[in-house]
Order: C-alpha cells, then structure tokens, then sequence
C-alpha cells in the first residue's frame, strides 16, 4: 500500500473519484485559508502548500504528513489545533472542513497536479489595482463624477437614498476647515454667497488650495503619520534641534504638490537624490539614548523605521516579524531582516557603536564649511581648556602651600563656626590664610543633615578638636601616601574625606569670583593672553552652517536572523530585499549603497499594489473623516476590508496615472456630490447604516486640537500666519536629561499656527494632547475623537479660552457698534452662518442679564466663550 | 472582555450598543467611566502605588544578606552582569544599617525604615522582583507600561479600562506629582486605549504643592464667580439643545454631559485634595508636620482621600531629584542619600498603612511600594550602590494579599533573583488578578493584534494571594 502511494505521489496521478474530491472540498480549503502563507514564495516556516512538492517537502521543522500514520500528520494535529502549532492562526476551520481535510490525509493526500485556483493565493490588497469598471446607473441624477457612480451603485443595491445637498454656507465651513484648518471668515462667507457662478464651488477649492494654509494643514495629516516630533521622546527624550526643517519640508511639499512617488522617493532616500532634510522621517522617531545594549539599541530604531515604513507607506505591519513569523499576514523573520539589513546599512548615529546616544546631524551647506566651523569649534573648545587648565594648576599650588597645616584650619574653622569668632582675626592670629579658613568653615560646619564621613567631626568638643583635626590630618595624608603607591587604590573603598579635600570643591580651593583676583602675576598675565586669544577666535568663528537631522550611506552589513529577536541568537544570513509577497514584479536589483534608494522606487513602482491604494485611502480618510478602508495602516488580513473596494481601485489608479498629484485626487474627491451632501442623518440612515458604511451622508467631525487652537487665535485677528522656521531655539541635541522643566514650550506663548509648536515627545502639549492630539510616537492612522470632562474644564476655565473669549469680545464690542449686529457678527466668525431672529432675542437677552455686569464687556466676553464651548462650534457639518 | 471595540470611537468601544435604549439609558451607557464587573471576584477594588524612583537599595531595607558582612571589600565571586555604570569594578559593600526582626511575622527590616517596620505584618515582602533594564528611562517605562521599548497604555490606563470609576465627580486615575523625565507622560498615559483612560496628572516633579490651589488643571475659574459661571452654562446648554434641534443624538449628548461631569469636579475635587480638613493627628501620623516627611506626607494623605472618594488608581511619586542631588539613587555616597530619603518617605508611608487599616478600607486597597529596580551588593565609586534590575525588592500591602509574608529571595549577595522569581510581568498580571482581571482577557486590538499590560508573558503568583 505504501509503494503504490509513493507512486502517486511521485507520478501525480490520482484516481477520478478523489481528484473531484479534492477539487471539491480540499483545495478551496488550502487556496482560501493557507496558502497565502504557505506558498512557493513566501514559504512561512518553510512550508509550501500549493504543490504536490511542497506538500512532501513538509516544513522547516520537519514533515507534515506522516505517511506510515496518517492519522497522527502534523498537518492534522495543527488543523484541530491539537498542538502548539494552530492552523489557520486567524480561526480554527469548521468540522465540516476539517473532516474533509483528515478523510484527504487517510486517502494518500494525492495532491492532483493542475488545476490551481486562479489568483488563489492572492489576498486582495497584494494584487496590484486596475481600473474597474465604472457602474452603469439606472439613474444618473444624482451623479457629479464616477466616484458618486460607485457610490449610488451602493445605494441602489441597499436601497438607501442620499442625503439632500448642504447649503452653501455649511459647504463653506467643511471645505475651509477641511482643507486650510480654520474658519472661513465672515467676508469670505459673504463672498462665496455672491458668487452666483455654476463654478463658484470650484473657484473656492481652487483658491484654498492655493493658499498656504493649505499646506499647514494637509502637511500635518502625513506628520501624524510620520510620527514627527523635534525630541528622542523614550528615556531621556533630547531634543531634535534641527527637526523643524523636515516639518517645513512636508508642508512646502503639500504645497507645491510634490509629487507623492518623488515625496515618499525623497524621504527614504533623499540623501541621494539631493533632498537630504526629507529624510528626517527615518531619522526622527523615538530613540532610547541611555539603552546600555547598544547592539538592541540600533536595532530598536532600525525597527522604528521598518514600522513607520511598512505601516505609513505600505499599510502594513511588518514589525511583528522581527521576533516571529506574522501570525495572519504573509510576512515572515527572512522579509523582516531582509528590509533590516537595507536600514541598518544606513547611518543612524553619529557613532552608533561606541556612543548610542550622540545624534547624528547632516551639514546642508558644503562639507568644507561646516569642518572648517567646526576646526574653528574644536580651537575654542581647546583654548577654553587650557584657560581652566591654570586656574587649576593655581589650586593645586595653593592647597600644597595650605595642606601641611589642615588640622590648624579645621581647629580655626571649628572656632569660628562653634564659638562664634571672626575668622579674620582667627586667620591672623595663627597665621592662617583667612580665604582658606572659611573655605574650612563652609565644609564643617553642620548642616543639618547627616554626612557619614564628618560624624566624628561633628561630635568634637573643646578638650578634642586639636586630637581630632590632627587625626583627619593624618588620614589625608595616609590615603595620599597609599595613592601614590597604586593607582588602582582609587578603585577600592573610597576615602571620601581625601576626595573632598583633593576635589575641585575643596575647603582650600579659591572661590569662584576670586579666581582671578587671587592667581599669580605670571599666571595673570598668562590668563590676559590667553583670554585675548579666545576672544579673538570667537570673534574670527564662522556661523553655525544648517544642519538637518537626517540618516546617510553607512556601513553595508552583513545582516543575519536575529532568533526571537534577540541580536545575540543569530541565524542565516539575508539578503537585501522587500516583502516576498509583495514582489508582483520580481525583486527590485539591489545593487549600491544601503539600498534605501532601491527600496524608495520599488514603494511608488507600478507593480507596488499597496503604496497607491494606501495614500488615496489616507487623502479619502483625511475628508471623510473615515477611509474607504477603515484601518488605514493596515491593509492586511487582520485589517478592514474596503467598504467600496472598486472606488478604492479606481482612486489609486487614476493616482498613480496622473502623475501621483495630491491635489488632483482633493480636485477630484471635492467636484463629487459625495462631499457636498448634508450630514444630518435620517431614521432611515440609523437603522440601514449605522456606522455610514455607505456614505449615504456626510459625517459630522468634531474639530482637530489645531483646528480649534487656531480657530481661536483667529476670531479677532490674532493668529500670526508666518511660515516655518523654528519657534524655539534648540541649539544642541544633548540637553541635561535630568530635569523636570522639560514641559516644552508653552502654547500660550506664542500666536503662531499650532502645526508649528515644537513638539517634546515625553510632554505633548497639555491642551493638544487633551483634544486628542496624536502621541507622536508610533505612526498614526487616526486621531481619536473623545469627548472627556478635561476638555470642558479646558473650555470653561483656562486662561487661554478665557483670554481668547474676551479679546474676541473687546473687538466685537469696539468694532461693531449695534448689540444685535455684534451677535450677527459673533455667529458669523465662530458658526460661519448669521443668527436667526430668535436666536438674536436670547442672545441679547442673556447680555442684559448678565449677574453682576448686565452690557459689560465680561457679559460678552462670557456669551462668546459659551459659543466656543457650544456644539455648534466645536463639530463641522 | 472587551474583545473587538471599534478603534476610533469611544462611543463605540463600549460593552452595549445605544440603539435600541431610551436615552437616560444610553448616556449611561456610553459612559466609559461607568463602573463595569471584573472578570471575576476581586480582592481589590483600588490601587495606591507609592513609586520610589531611583531605586532604593532592598540590601539596606528588606533583604539582609550577612554573606556582605563576611565577604566585605572582597571582589564579586561571579561575572558582573550588564550594568549602568559600567567601567568602575568595585568590591562587595556590606550595609550600614543593621536589620531587626519585627512583628508577629518576624520579618527583618533595616533601621533605616523604622517606622514601615512596624506595619511589617501586613506586607507581603517580594524579594524576588526582576525586571530587564539597566537604565532609569527603560526600568520606569517597564514597570509603568510592561514594555521598556515601546509606548504601551500604563498599567493604570488598563486598571480603569478593564473597572471603569466609581466616582463621577473625579478622575479614576490620579497620579500626584509624576517625573517628567524617564517617558515622562508615557507613564501614565493611555497609549492606544482611548484618551479617556489616561492618568490626570496633578502637577510635576518639580513642584511644590502641599499649597497647591488647582490640583487639577483649569479646575476653578479665575474670572467669573460661580453665579456668572452657572449663568453661562444655562446659555451653553441653551445652545447646544437648539444645535441639537429636538433630535437625540448619543454623540452631543455626551459632550453636553462631559460640561456637566466637569461642573460637578469644578465643585467636588477642590474638596478631595484639601487636607487642612484632617485631624491633627491624623497630619502628624503622615508627617505632616516634619520638615522632612510634610512633602511626602502631603502625597499619601491625599492618596487616602482620594481612595476615600473611590478613585480607582493613585500613584505618588518620590521625586528623582531632590533640591539638587539624587534621592534614592545613591551612586555615591549610599548612607548620607539613603538615609535622607529614607527619612521623607517612611513615618508617610507607615502613616498611609495605618490610616487605611483602621479605616477599614486596607482590605480593598492594594498598596504597592518599589522603584524601577534595586542597587548592586558591589560598591560604586567605593560609597555608593549602582543599578540592579536583576533582583531586588517590592512589596504590596493590603487588598488581597497576604500579609506578614516573605515571597521570593536573591542569592546570597542580593544580586540576582534566584526563588520565586518575579518579573515586572507577572506582578501586573498578579495585581490585576486581585483586582479581579484575567491578564490574558484584558486586551486591546490594535493593528491587527491583540495587546495587553503583561505583553506575551505573566504568571499570577498564586502563593501570595491571600
């Protein structure tokens, strides 16, 4: 029986009867639920079971048919999720399938050759898009453009009717916010109302996008993917001094609508195709500085890269293979280290192998003039040295002159502290230097507090203190003479007495302010010429060229399987190289350098089925509030199906075919009905589609932390609109760690748009990260949008709210001279509509009855704080 | 529990949908604050964690080792691990301080915390805690979070995430005076939890607050009186119900009650931290009126206040830096800084343990006391103790566990854990476990994988739960 199964598996042939069988029952099976994983290329644990080969072949670990007992296969054991293996990790399968894969196993598990499900092994978002076919309407009244045809084609199938058209001031504020990040105004309102053009909708869109406000806005969407922020944040959280410059970068790039296949080009490998600075987004993530396992520590940001790459650009996760195969996408360790060796073949540190927590910073300006600053840094840093260098030589001189006679200070210094006499006349009677003695005076006497080594010092009395200072004489000089002996002495119990009385705080040493009064006329004059010297080479420096945070070419590594994760469990070496699932076309040809360059065009290749599909979805997400696919950083298995798969197609072709233009997709997404429908949702919209799967209607969205800081800088005029550049001055990297004034710049104290706020990882502004602003750590896809008490204290009682409520109202109040024309005025620039007549009558009323201050200025600064507060103004319809 | 909630939307995220309840009904439901069941019977019902950052020495407090009397000055007898100075190689250092047994359990506690020593019968003692960084920023972040690499939802964020609040007029989760270095807001944020589980941090490190006027941020109004306030807010609610034109809709709804919500803590929390209202005796019992303790004192007498009011996770924090120098982490000079921040944090602690017993609320309150790792049993720069996460000292109190008890040893030299190991890892999935959470239940789906506090790993340390 054996024999003859051998040799159907050898010469695949397979009776009629089981070859339907396996047809039937058996191949969806593998198709639908294995073999993404386990094909020929992919090949997780080593297993392919697309082929009679693969199948004999068994996995990494060993067989997975057991031919001499078929009952105990592998296969099986993993399938009723026996083991410590369970196949398919997404769900055990059903009974049903299960028997028909055991019966298959029992007979043989002949595997016919042939006949391989088209496509198979294909999960949808590994297949590159093509343009689908637009739907053909019954009823075409409604259509603006083709992505209005997918989506009505929804509707008709589910019988749900759109909501009716907004109106156009609301359609002003939504398109305003949504594309510049801050209310129309109350002038712009009145002029998109008299445009009476068929084009007047156009027109507008047309000029927000050419404002740079525009920028601002949409270049802080890809922020919040790339994680930015302008510190290391994890442990000691350094500053990022010259981060801003990417920031500027990404908003210019919005802008000028770079691209997006030259954008993403440029911020992987920008430092070979001359757009260095775009490059900080490698180079700007979290990094641990204090990590002692160096080796874990350039792994981590190696890791960090992989994720906001995958995840940002690809829409998928990858960072989980770096300790195991992905449990539910086909990813595996090989893919995993294989794009690690791309970036850890880049400089990330300055000196990633001796000191992990030196940034690195690239010099914008020619590499001769930023050596040439920093020879002439070196110089200053050397003359300053050797300034400290005769101050110290002076104090030594001065404590061998002094230390012969310590017990004599410590007996004077005892005088003047215990006894109460003046330490002058002390000095002079004993012929002391008066300095030194209350140098003495500050180190003994108590303090207080307890310090182990001085105990017996402090419990001296009258009759003892000439016994004891000659003891602590004799120690010094005991510890001095065994020093001198061994070096390594210094090592091994430390005399803390010796180290005080010897360090650079000694009771002997001069003080600060008297340094220089005190030095010798030689030393002086010494001191005089050297200080002339470094005048003059300050004087002489050049400036400060640019720098950039940003990665270079480095070492080209040999990258091996770290097992587990665990860079001391190496296995095989890999070779450079993207996702084998993703590889539609084949492996791109790795040839120079760290291979970013290669990486970055592989990403906006044709052949890429995710780079595309993915940004649209992000620009759909970023009006819609919601992507057509719903976990937008995660188009894999474990992510969201697309809710209108053909339209998502259909997005990420004609981008990629016009020349990847951001601002064409926003021409295109803008001119649809879909955008221009009302937001108010119907019974009917509650019960069919809850969750607006359909976009039946426009969502509703509460505004972003910017969005409502700006807003309220904007009402009377305040917001200052500068672009760029850096708000705080952040001139070296490695600040104090230790610190507890490590809040960041305070918001209030600055009118500049939000999006241009220095952001300290471990300290987020209180009042961004309140509304829901992004942590800045880890690529986001989604701002969350809660509504918490914080946020109404914030609301109600901070000075920042309070201030911007009664600045608001001093303008209304000498601006606007009438009290029902200030309400108009106040409902235009915080609703962007006018009031109505009711609406007008309360208010006012409310202002006469304000409690102690009825028509003051506290009375309308209070009614326009509640308007900010109110729903009206805080949501976009 | 909460298996799959939708990612974005809190009003979503929680455990019964809205649509087909009145609408009393759906306010309390989409509340995510409302008290929910645990996964089953819980010993404890909140938590106070009094952090020692720093790391005080578990050789010089509650791990004696005579071995470092014999062998003083004598080199280490094996391979020094990885450690945060390194370069300096340094000989064992005995302590300064002498132990003593105490209580009926008989426990052995340094002089140095005289006071905690006599509250040794209702702590349950781990001498075996081990965590994996050598380094401040990474040994805070693990045992805030569970993870020293990256940023993970703290373990009071997933407290109140699996429990919800008891008290509607404070937050749940209240941590006084938290380091801004070391992660900073990593430590008590919610990481990809929902915002609405985040640690209220009241004030800094670097503050003084025992005076403090607004213990929570924008708490009172500088500029209208409560009559011009309430007047306001009738506008506001004016405003929004005409926004809302008659339709019900769960989403303002629960925005119009967050105003509420933070009316009533405007009213309520001032009450909370005021601690003028205690008894003399009972500010003495803190410390509250030493120089030295008053600071820390002020911290754990709000905590039992706080706890009082039924707030779900409070955390006090001994401050890194004090003035200008180390408090417990005593590279140098280990007696003169011990013995110092010894003195801040132990008559307030010993204080806390018994105002809690003898209000009855030690029964269902888990008091939790550590830092990020012990110190070495080698010398640092011949007086001081360096870093050492590989064994060291922690012990928790009260709510579930057992007391008067031992759990866990080093070796011999205090250097490594060697008995009853406990990992940073299994004490969230202990703690968790007497708060009624199944560790490996308390999850979060987030890019397609289930998180939790304990990551892939933590054992329940059943020998401990009383």
């Amino acid at each position: 029986m054996r024999s003859i199964l051998i040799g159907i598996w050898a010469a695949g042939t397979v009776s009629a009867q089981t070859g339907e069988f396996f047809e039937r029952s058996v191949r969806p099976v593998f198709a639908e639920q294995c073999q993404t994983c386990h094909n020929a290329k992919v090949r997780m644990g080593g297993l392919d079971l697309t082929s009679a080969e693969g199948v004999a072949k068994g996995a990494a670990s060993g067989a997975v048919i057991d031919r001499a007992d078929p009952g105990s296969s592998r296969l099986l054991r993993a399938i009723g999720y026996d083991g410590a293996i369970k196949m398919p990790p997404s769900g055990k399968l059903s009974d049903e399938r299960i028997r028909a894969i055991r019966s298959w196993v029992r007979d043989g598990a002949a595997w016919p050759a042939g006949g391989a499900v088209p496509g198979a092994t294909a999960f949808w978002s590994f297949v590159p898009p093509k343009a689908p076919v637009v739907p053909k309407l019954r009823n075409e009244r409604w259509v603006r453009n083709d992505i209005d045809r997918f989506l009505a084609a929804s509707w008709e199938a589910a019988r749900v009717t759109p909501a009716a058209a907004a109106g156009r001031l609301t359609l002003l504020r939504r398109v305003t916010f949504d594309l510049t990040g801050l209310p129309p105004t109350p002038e712009q309102g009145s002029e998109f109302l008299a445009d009476q053009s068929p084009q007047a909708f156009e027109n507008l869109v047309e000029r927000l996008l050419a404002s740079p406000r525009y920028g601002e806005r949409w270049g802080r969407h890809w922020l919040d993917v790339a994680r930015y922020a302008d510190s290391t944040g994890a442990d000691e959280d350094h500053r990022y001094p010259h981060a801003w410059r990417y920031r500027d970068y990404v908003i210019d790039a919005f802008n000028r609508d770079l691209p997006y296949d030259r954008f993403v080009t440029e911020q992987i490998a920008g430092d070979r195709t001359g757009s260095i600075v775009a490059t900080g987004f490698l180079a700007l993530g979290p990094k641990l500085i204090a990590e002692r396992d160096k080796v874990k520590a350039f792994y981590d940001i190696v890791d960090e890269q992989i994720d906001v790459v995958s995840r940002g650009i690809l829409g998928l996760s990858i960072s989980c293979a770096r300790c195991h195969d992905h449990k539910f996408d086909p990813v595996s360790t090989r893919d995993y280290y294989s794009l690690a060796a791309i970036f850890a073949s880049t400089k990330q540190l300055a000196d990633a192998e001796s000191n992990p927590s030196k940034l690195y910073f690239t010099p914008l300006g020619p590499a001769e003039e930023a050596r040439r600053y920093q020879e002439h840094q070196a110089k200053i840093a050397a003359l300053e040295k050797e300034i400290e260098a005769v101050y110290t030589k002076q104090r030594q001189r001065r404590a061998e002159k002094l230390r012969p006679r310590m017990a004599d200070y410590m007996q004077a210094a005892w005088r003047v502290y215990a006894k109460g006499e003046k330490a002058e006349p002390v000095a002079g009677e004993a012929g002391l230097d008066a300095i030194a003695v209350q140098g003495w005076v500050r180190y003994l006497k108590p303090h207080g507090e307890r310090i182990a080594h001085l105990d017996r010092w402090h419990a001296v009395t009258e009759s003892t203190v000439g016994v004891l200072a000659a003891e602590y004489q004799e120690d010094y000089q005991r510890e001095a003479a065994e020093r001198r002996k061994s070096t390594a002495r210094k090592y091994v119990g430390d005399n803390r007495f010796f180290t005080d009385v010897n360090g650079a705080a000694s009771p002997f040493a001069i003080p600060e302010k008297l340094r220089d009064a005190m030095a010798s006329p030689e030393a002086k004059q010494e001191l005089a010429s050297l200080r002339a010297s470094l005048d003059e080479l300050r004087r002489a420096s050049p400036p400060e060229p640019p720098l950039a945070c940003a990665v270079a070419e480095g070492k080209q590594v040999r990258q091996q399987v770290f097992r587990r994760g665990d860079h001391n469990q190496r296995g095989d070496t890999v070779p450079r190289a993207v996702p084998a699932i993703l590889a539609v076309d084949g492996q791109p040809e790795f040839r120079e350098g760290s291979g970013r360059l290669e990486l970055a065009r592989w990403l906006v290749s044709p052949g890429n089925p995710l780079t595309a599909r993915v940004m649209v979805n992000r620009i759909w997400q970023w009006h819609f509030g919601e992507g057509l696919v719903r976990t937008p950083s995660n188009f894999g298995k474990t992510g969201e199906a697309p809710t209108h798969p053909e339209l998502l197609d259909y997005l990420a072709v004609r981008f990629s075919e016009s020349g990847w233009s951001i601002k064409a997709m926003h021409r295109l997404i803008l001119s649809s009905n879909a955008y221009r429908m009302r937001s108010a949702s119907s019974a009917a919209h509650e019960e069919r589609d809850p969750e607006n799967r359909l976009l039946a209607r426009f969502p509703r969205r509460r505004l972003d932390a910017e969005e409502i800081r700006d807003a309220l800088l904007s009402f009377d005029g305040a917001l200052d609109l500068t672009v760029g550049g850096a708000l705080q001055k952040m001139t070296e990297g490695n600040e104090k760690p230790f610190t507890n004034g490590r809040l960041g710049m305070d918001p209030d104290s600055t009118r500049r748009r939000t999006v241009y706020l220095p952001l300290r990882r471990s300290n987020l502004p209180g009042a961004l990260a309140l509304f829901d602003f992004v942590d800045s750590v880890t690529t986001a896809e989604v701002r969350s949008r809660t509504n918490v008490a914080p946020q109404a204290l914030y609301l109600m009682n901070s000075p920042f709210v309070t201030e911007r409520s009664a600045s608001f109202a001093g303008k209304l109040l000498s601006g606007v001279p009438m009290p029902a024309a200030r309400v108009e005025r106040a409902y235009r620039t915080v609703f962007g509509r006018p009031p109505q007549a009711d609406e007008i009558e309360r208010d006012l009323h409310y202002i006469h009855g304000f409690p102690a201050g009825p028509n003051s200025l506290e009375a309308w600064a209070s009614y326009c704080q509640a308007l900010i507060a109110s729903n009206e103004f805080i949501y976009v319809r | 529990m909460f298996a799959k909630p939708a990612r974005r939307d809190i009003l979503r995220a929680l455990p019964c949908g809205f649509g087909m309840l009145g609408l009393g009904d759906a306010l309390a439901s989409t509340d995510p604050h409302i008290p929910r069941a645990p996964h089953f019977a819980p010993k404890a019902k909140r938590v106070i964690f009094l952090f020692m950052h720093g790391g005080p020495s578990h050789m010089d407090t509650f791990d004696p080792k005579p071995r470092l009397e014999r062998d003083h000055g004598k080199p280490l007898p094996f391979e020094r691990p990885l450690t945060f100075a390194e370069g300096k190689v340094s000989t064992l250092l005995k302590s300064p301080w002498r132990f003593r047994k105490h209580g009926q359990s008989g426990i052995e506690v340094s002089e140095l915390l005289p006071n905690i020593a006599t509250c040794v019968d209702d702590l349950c003692v781990i001498r075996s805690m081990v965590g994996d960084s050598v380094a401040h920023g990474g040994a805070i972040m693990q045992l805030h979070t569970g993870s020293n690499t990256f940023t993970r939802p703290s373990m009071g964020s997933w407290v109140v995430f699996g429990l919800g609040s008891e008290n509607r007029n404070l937050p749940s989760f209240i941590t006084i005076k938290p380091t801004l270095g070391f992660g900073g807001a990593k430590n008590w944020n919610s990481g990809f939890l929902p915002a609405v589980y985040q640690g209220t941090a009241v004030g800094h490190g670097g503050l003084d607050l025992t005076n403090v006027k607004d213990p929570i941020e924008h708490l009172s109004n500088k500029r209208y009186s409560p009559d011009q306030q309430r007047y306001q807010l009738e506008m506001l609610r004016k405003l929004n119900a005409k926004d809302a034109a008659g339709a019900s809709d769960p989403e303002l709804e629960a925005r119009i009650q967050a105003f509420e919500l933070a009316f009533r803590m405007q009213t309520h929390a001032p009450e909370a931290f005021d601690v003028s209202r205690e008894a003399e005796s009972t500010r003495r019992l803190y410390g509250l009126d030493e120089e030295e303790s008053k600071e820390f004192g002020w911290q754990c007498l709000v905590a039992r206040r706080l706890a009082e009011r039924g707030v779900r996770f409070i955390q006090c924090s001994h401050t890194y830096r004090v003035g200008n120098e180390a408090g417990w982490d005593a590279h140098t000079e280990l007696v003169r800084l011990h013995t110092k921040t010894a003195r801040h944090v132990d008559k307030p602690v010993a204080g806390l343990l018994k105002d809690l017993k003898s209000r009855g609320l030690l029964d269902d309150t888990l008091v939790l006391w550590g830092g990020e790792f012990g110190r070495t049993p080698i010398a640092e720069g011949g007086d001081g103790r360096d870093h050492n996460p590989y064994g060291y000292t922690m012990w928790l109190a009260g709510g579930g566990v057992k007391r008067g008890m031992v759990y866990g040893a080093t070796d011999e030299f205090g250097y490594h854990a060697v008995e009853d190991r406990m990992h940073l890892h299994d004490l969230h999935a202990t703690i968790l476990h007497l708060l009624g959470l199944d560790h490996m239940r308390l999850t979060w789906r987030q890019g397609g994988r289930d998180f939790r506090l304990t990551d892939v790993a933590g054992v329940v340390a059943r020998k401990i739960v009383a």
